[in-house]
């Protein structure tokens, strides 16, 4: 059973498509690429995965599931942007997610944040960019969800933390679940990837598996990038 | 779901709410001390008694509008800000969401209006002038009551009533215009404030034809058909239940309009 599944999905804003008739499923146990250029409709694909867009033709389907209540309970979703609210302290926001997630591992949480020496005491507001990225993450991480959207999650981070992004990404994550990480740093991801899926202009190019890409190609998924996305 | 929704909601009001509560009562005890030193001849000191008695104006004012800013900025920043990208994918219903918010602005509501009446007791205490001012209110009631049958009690809960239900229509109107103009892909917040303006219209557009049918129409004529006499109290009392009804369906209409919108229409940039 495909934990994402898009059928015929489009989604306008005003008279421009975001995303046009797209077709896809993502299995579980994969960690997903999801690649394109900057306004391909990568955001516009996971927001509505989660609910926050509603589609303008198609539908998307989370575990079977329109997404809604029930389905946000097999989705740990993180945004492209810090949206944890800035006046709690880490304390309270492991109290938010271990009071709405029954799969919120706050021992796992409360490892990674001494790691990276963040206290519970520290309130967000006091944070820089990164380490509120990190926080972010690490809630999203900490859940034993089936379906984790991650958004563009190594953006604004600096190389090593990005190192320890995806290595939090491949060390948390069930091996029923499926990840899907959207981005356009490719280099940095690929090694990480068991498939990927390109999407430009609002629709779906392509979409295989890294070995394939590698065996069949003979190119890395950065090389095969650059040629698809030739500008 | 919606018990933790409200944990989290109070947890996230109190810490502003709390604070500015206690300014409130301290202010009133500061405005006890100076109406007891008004009485001296000292002008520094009745100087000073006055611009306490100015800040504790300015305190009672200033809850009541926090209160209110506070529950259109919950609203607005927790759900259509970058807050609604945690909020909205957590597993709970548009409903349970809009109930949450509802409900812990209604409290506030209703906790600022008690904090002012603490803090007027606070203020007055052992304060001569005031006592025998305060007198006069049970003295008030034991002549209506003499007089008309006024029931107290009864009238002073259907007014709570009515309070509260006026409380949380006046909230949901603003919620559906937000909710609305955030629906749109640009200008969200010249929309939120014309959608507001534009449900005051229509609001008042029907109330104001209903009126008119009132007096005139089927309606008049099913009304007199029925040829009920009330008169004195029971009156009063139909006439306050029917004005709970109508705030109860006023804030209802809102509410409606609301969840379709976060349900049907959600847009979060």
């Amino acid at each position: 059973m495909a934990v994402l599944e898009c059928k015929d999905l489009s989604k306008h804003y005003g008279n421009a498509p975001a995303l046009n008739h797209v077709n896809l499923a993502v299995e579980p146990g994969r960690i997903v690429g999801l690649l394109g250029p900057n306004g391909s409709g990568k955001t516009t694909l996971i927001k509505l995965a989660n609910g926050l867009l509603t589609p303008s033709e198609g539908e998307v389907l989370v575990c079977d599931m329109a997404p809604g209540k029930e389905s946000h309970e097999s989705v740990s979703y993180l945004p492209e942007r810090t949206c944890i609210p800035t006046w709690m302290s880490v304390k309270q926001l492991l109290d938010f997610y271990g009071d709405f997630y029954r799969d919120f591992n706050r021992k796992a949480a409360e490892e990674m944040l001494a790691h990276l020496n963040i206290r519970l005491t520290q309130r967000i507001k006091q944070m820089s960019k990164g380490t509120r990225e990190k926080v972010q993450l690490i809630m999203v991480m900490s859940r034993a969800a089936k379906l984790y959207l991650l958004d563009e999650p190594i953006g604004g981070v600096d190389p090593a933390t990005r190192d320890y992004i995806l290595s939090t990404i491949i060390g948390n994550y069930n091996p029923e679940a499926a990840v899907i990480i959207s981005t356009h740093l490719i280099a940095d991801v690929e090694k990480v990837l068991d498939e990927v899926i390109f999407i430009n202009q609002g629709q779906v190019v392509l979409q295989s598996s890294v070995d394939e890409i590698r065996e069949e190609k003979g190119m890395s998924v950065d090389a095969l990038f650059r040629e698809v996305f030739k500008c | 779901m919606l018990i933790k929704l409200l944990k989290h909601e109070f947890r996230a009001t109190a810490r502003i709410m709390g604070p500015l509560y206690l300014i409130l009562l301290a202010v009133a005890l500061g405005f006890n001390f100076s109406a007891r030193l008004m009485d001296t001849s000292n002008v520094v000191l009745n100087v000073l008694a006055a611009l306490v008695i100015l800040a504790y104006v300015a305190a009672i004012i200033g809850v009541f509008i926090v209160s209110f800013i506070l529950m259109l900025q919950r609203f607005y920043k927790n759900l259509l800000g970058d807050e609604g990208y945690i909020m909205f994918t957590l597993p709970a219903s548009v409903h349970q969401h809009v109930w949450s918010k509802l409900i812990v602005s209604a409290v506030w509501f209703i906790a600022t209006g008690a904090a002012v009446i603490l803090s007027v007791f606070v203020a007055a205490f052992n304060v001569s002038f005031l006592a025998d001012l305060a007198s006069v209110f049970p003295e008030l009631f034991r002549e209506l009551n003499a007089y008309y049958a006024f029931n107290g009690t009864a009238f002073i809960l259907e007014f709570l009533v009515l309070m509260l239900a006026a409380c949380m229509s006046f909230s949901l109107q603003f919620y559906a215009a937000l909710a609305v103009g955030h629906s749109f892909a640009n200008h969200k917040m010249a929309l939120s404030v014309l959608f507001f303006f534009v449900f005051q219209f229509v609001m008042q557009l029907i109330s104001g034809t209903l009126l008119v049918m009132l007096d005139q129409g089927p309606l008049q004529s099913l009304l007199s058909g029925l040829n009920f006499h009330v008169s004195g109290m029971p009156a009063i009392h139909i006439a306050m239940l029917l004005m709970i009804a109508m705030t109860v369906i006023y804030g209802a209409v809102f509410y409606i309009v609301t969840t379709i919108t976060l349900k049907k229409r959600l847009n979060l940039e």
